[in-house]
């Protein structure tokens, strides 16, 4: 077993275990703990593909920000464990569960089915990436993808303003009773 | 200044004002508004006296100052641009407008002081003023168009101002209908004309005129010609579509003086002048139009001589003044009906406002039977009515004589007229004295009739400056065209200014050239016309300030005939017994029997399926925002599932 | 021996595996949970395996715009997550409560 398949192996298994005690953990905080995990396994694995520099936005921006404001916010509201986490409707549930299902198999099937068709590459054979690849990411960032990088700054902008003007409004669109 | 410019303020300044007031008419005052909208108008009046300046300093044949902003229309053969034109005909008519309106807007201020919708009002006439530029401006029939519908709109608007009141709402009603009936025709015509000639520019429709009279009635030329006639008797209040003119007295007296006496209602006889090489190929068309113009003018005389409404009078006078500018025209006299739409805009103008001068101070009371004797509580108002009075009636040497004169000699002795439309024509000027002699006598002399509780005075300067201006052009303004047999006897004064100014815009009638009278047959048709005018004059003032009860003796004896024109020869209940009722009728029938069991079945039964499929889909929207999510999952397994089997 | 490959030898398989199980937790848990800040957490983990899907086959692929796409889906998110966190206190303000099940008034 060589390093780069026990890294990911590794990784793998706590990448899903978090996932899944996000999806399972009854106390937000927990499940919001779990997201934190999850979110450094997969910033890792970004590692072992080669994508430093997402790796470390990833870090950054999720790890970071986003999982900070998510914290906040249930601080904010002070819960406590739920008694009913999940839906408690059977046939919808089971019905629910049943898409999974059917879409896991379906995305399964599909990867099984192209399994047989190409021959895969692996670890060691597709390091084609160049070395330096953050440069060449900003370089492709700053010329092939400029307008969209700029279309972005504006809709960050737009989204900063729309937050602090929804986060500050006085509670819904209805009159109060 | 250059003229695009120039052009381009003269045409927007109104509609600025138009905005400014429109945008804010629950907040601006009455002066505030009033001043911004006569202010506009007054920088449109000095555009055209520039604009007029530099066409004086151009030479003769070249008097033409063409605007285009920008192409409008482009399909195919059609092309129209925003393009505006100033030349000797369109020249005077923006004078008049723009001139006339600065006065009417003065008045308007100090008479709609006190109404709430003072803004509201005074954007409507701005937009009025914008369309009417835009009207005589255009330098197409769709250009044209625009401006004839938007005058269209603005009188509708004016006429019911205070919809408040059904009958006042009716009336613009009435008149907004009665003139689409026109306008139909005036497309009509527009097409007709494209059709044949392939261009609807009023200057290249003129070249492309036929040279030769067009004999048949089925010709392009006469067929045009005379739908746009039916056209101009819509906005020109002729027979038979005269009938919304009196009934849109109902709106601010204001309004009818600048709308429905000096601008608007003519806007039909500038058409005809405009087109005139066109309609002198078309001597069918011509004789229409004067035959009409001469009937129109005599049947609303003599309306005009049983009404009681000093404005109805003032209505059927201008309607019956129209009839006159058609005659002219008729017979080919279009710098006539040019001279006459002008000194008739000044003095009938000048009789609204002073009508409005009295109901302002008669506390809305409009029925002459309540007066009398107003001279000495009015006397600016009196005097200055006075001089409108002897210009309708055409006294020498006042503006109205010299026009109205012009006319029936033309009417006399152009080869498309006629001895019978000049006599039709003095007929009407002999009813037109003693209607106006009439409305003075009721209005201003004899003994005052008035209510104890009014007390009539004199309105304030800002009504009276107007009326005087008014009253100085009605004096002055015919002499832009004095006959040659009177300038000859006249040393130092130059003969019919107006009609050499018009002259290289005009044709004269095809047929043959124009056989001169001489001398002596003008003066004998201009004293018979004078002195029958004035015994008539003389006579409604022996009636009315004399021996008041003979005119009722004299309607006693008439008995059924003076019920008849008393009222208006029914013609209003003609129109509805044989045309709107039956329209009414048949409406209804297709509303009760069509509409209801037919057409609203099928709305009805798609209604009930689309009900009844959602009543069925509607039990998946449950409002669980998760089961929606399990919606799009099942989507996405349906496309997964369809790439894979294939 | 194929039957150790599939441990030793990590392939673009592996990772696609991997992205789409993520995948499905995330999707159950915003099918089922009922708190709506939990389930705004399972859209961010579906979000995030999508990106792991794009960066293997940027690296399989040899091409860097797969990066790129990662690098704006990663600003969308976190624009996402700051709406949504706005939206879920001003219903919080409201209504005091993130129970999902409280928020069925859009019914047909």
């Amino acid at each position: 077993m060589t390093a780069d398949a026990f890294i990911f192996w590794f990784l793998s298994l706590i990448t899903l275990g978090s996932a899944l005690s996000v999806m399972l953990l009854a106390n937000p905080v927990y499940s919001a703990l779990s997201l934190v995990m999850t979110m450094v396994g997969i910033s890792a694995l970004f590692v072992t593909l080669g994508a430093y520099f997402i790796a470390g936005v990833q870090l950054i921006v999720y790890a970071g920000a986003v999982m900070v404001l998510f914290v906040m916010v249930l601080m904010l509201f002070d819960l406590r464990a739920e008694l009913q986490a999940f839906s408690r409707g059977q046939i919808s549930g089971a019905l629910k569960l049943a898409t999974v299902g059917a879409l896991a198999g379906l995305i399964g099937g599909a990867l099984l089915l192209s399994a047989g068709n190409v021959a895969e590459p692996s670890m060691a054979e597709a390091a084609k990436l160049p070395p330096d690849a953050s440069k060449a990411l900003g370089i492709v960032l700053f010329t092939r993808h400029i307008f969209g990088f700029e279309a972005l700054g504006v809709l960050l902008l737009v989204i900063a303003i729309g937050t602090v003007a929804l986060a500050r409004a006085k509670g819904g669109t209805h009159a109060k009773h | 200044m250059n003229h695009s410019l120039l052009m381009a303020i003269l045409l927007l300044s109104p509609f600025v004002g138009f905005l400014i007031n429109g945008l804010r008419w629950r907040k601006n005052g009455p002066n505030l508004a009033g001043g911004i909208a006569t202010v506009a108008i007054f920088i449109s009046f000095i555009c055209s006296v520039l604009l007029f300046v530099d066409l004086v300093s151009m030479p003769q044949e070249a008097r033409r100052i063409a605007v285009t902003f920008f192409e409008w229309i482009a399909v195919d053969r059609l092309k129209i641009g925003a393009g505006f034109v100033v030349d000797p005909i369109s020249a005077i008519m923006i004078l008049v407008i723009t001139g006339v309106g600065t006065l009417i807007h003065l008045f308007s201020v100090s008479y709609m002081h006190h109404d709430k919708g003072v803004a509201k009002y005074f954007a409507y006439l701005n937009l009025f003023v914008f369309n009417m530029l835009i009207l005589v401006l255009g330098d197409s029939l769709v250009t044209m168009f625009v401006g004839w519908e938007g005058v269209g709109l603005c009188s509708y608007l004016l006429i019911g101002f205070w919809f408040t009141d059904r009958e006042k709402a009716a009336a613009g009603m009435k008149a907004f209908i009665t003139n689409r009936i026109g306008d139909a025709a005036f497309l009509l015509g527009m097409f007709v004309l494209f059709m044949t000639f392939g261009t609807l520019n009023l200057h290249e429709l003129n070249e492309l005129a036929p040279t030769v009279a067009e004999g048949s009635w089925l010709g392009a030329a006469t067929l045009g010609t005379l739908l746009l006639f039916i056209g101009a008797t819509g906005k020109s209040a002729q027979i038979p579509l005269y009938v919304w003119l009196p009934d849109a007295m109902a709106g601010p007296t204001p309004v009818s003086a600048l709308i429905h006496a000096a601008t608007m209602v003519t806007a039909g006889v500038y058409m005809i002048v405009r087109l005139n090489a066109m309609f002198i190929a078309a001597p069918n068309t011509m004789m229409v139009i004067a035959v009409i113009g001469a009937a129109t003018a005599v049947f609303a005389a003599t309306i005009g001589m049983t009404q009681w409404d000093i404005k109805k009078v003032l209505a059927y006078s201008t309607v019956s003044q129209l009839g006159y500018m058609f005659l002219a025209a008729g017979v080919g006299a279009f710098g006539a009906a040019m001279f006459h739409l002008m000194t008739h805009a000044f003095f009938k103008a000048l009789m609204f406002l002073g009508s409005g001068s009295v109901i302002h101070a008669m506390h809305e009371e409009q029925d002459i039977r309540k007066m009398g004797a107003l001279k000495k509580y009015m006397p600016i108002t009196h005097f200055t009515f006075f001089l409108g009075w002897l210009a309708i009636i055409g006294m020498p040497p006042f503006a109205g004589f010299f026009s109205k004169d012009l006319i029936l000699e033309k009417a006399f002795a152009s080869p498309l007229g006629h001895p019978l439309l000049w006599a039709a024509g003095v007929l009407g000027a002999v009813m037109t004295a003693f209607y106006m002699t009439r409305l003075m006598a009721l209005t201003f002399w004899g003994k005052s009739r008035v209510p104890k509780e009014v007390h009539p005075h004199e309105s304030p300067w800002l009504m009276t400056i107007p009326l005087i201006v008014l009253g100085f052009l009605s004096v002055v303004g015919g002499w832009i065209g004095i006959p040659h047999v009177i300038s000859a006897i006249l040393p130092g004064h130059p003969a019919n200014i107006l009609g050499d100014w018009l002259a290289p815009m005009l044709k004269v009638p095809l047929s043959d050239a124009h056989h001169h009278l001489d001398a002596a047959t003008e003066w004998t048709l201009m004293g018979i016309s004078v002195v029958l005018a004035a015994i008539s004059a003389a006579v409604a003032y022996q009636f009315y300030v004399r021996s008041p009860e003979t005119p009722d003796k004299i309607a006693k004896a008439l008995g059924p005939v003076y019920q008849l024109v008393s009222k208006k020869y029914l013609i209003d209940e003609l129109y509805f017994g044989a045309v709107i009722n039956p329209l009414i009728r048949l409406s209804k029938n297709l509303w009760h029997h069509v509409d209801v069991n037919f057409i609203d079945k099928i709305t009805y039964v798609l209604g009930d399926l689309v009900r009844g499929g959602g009543s069925l889909v509607r039990t998946l929207q449950t409002g669980n925002m998760q089961l929606y999510a399990m919606y799009v999952g099942l989507g996405l397994v349906a496309i997964l599932s369809f790439v894979l089997m294939r | 021996m194929p039957s150790t490959d599939v441990f030793t030898t990590i392939t673009l398989q592996h990772y696609l595996v991997l992205s789409a199980a993520l995948f499905m937790i995330g999707l159950t848990g915003v099918l089922l949970r009922r708190n709506v800040i939990v389930i705004m957490m399972c859209i961010e983990l579906m979000l995030n395996a999508v990106n792991l899907s794009f960066i293997a086959f940027s690296k399989f692929s040899g091409r860097i715009d797969g990066q790129i796409m990662v690098f704006f889906v990663l600003t969308i998110a976190a624009a996402e997550a700051a709406v949504g966190l706005a939206l879920i206190v001003c219903i919080f303000k409201r209504f005091r409560e993130v129970n999902i099940r409280f928020f069925e008034h859009l019914k047909g």
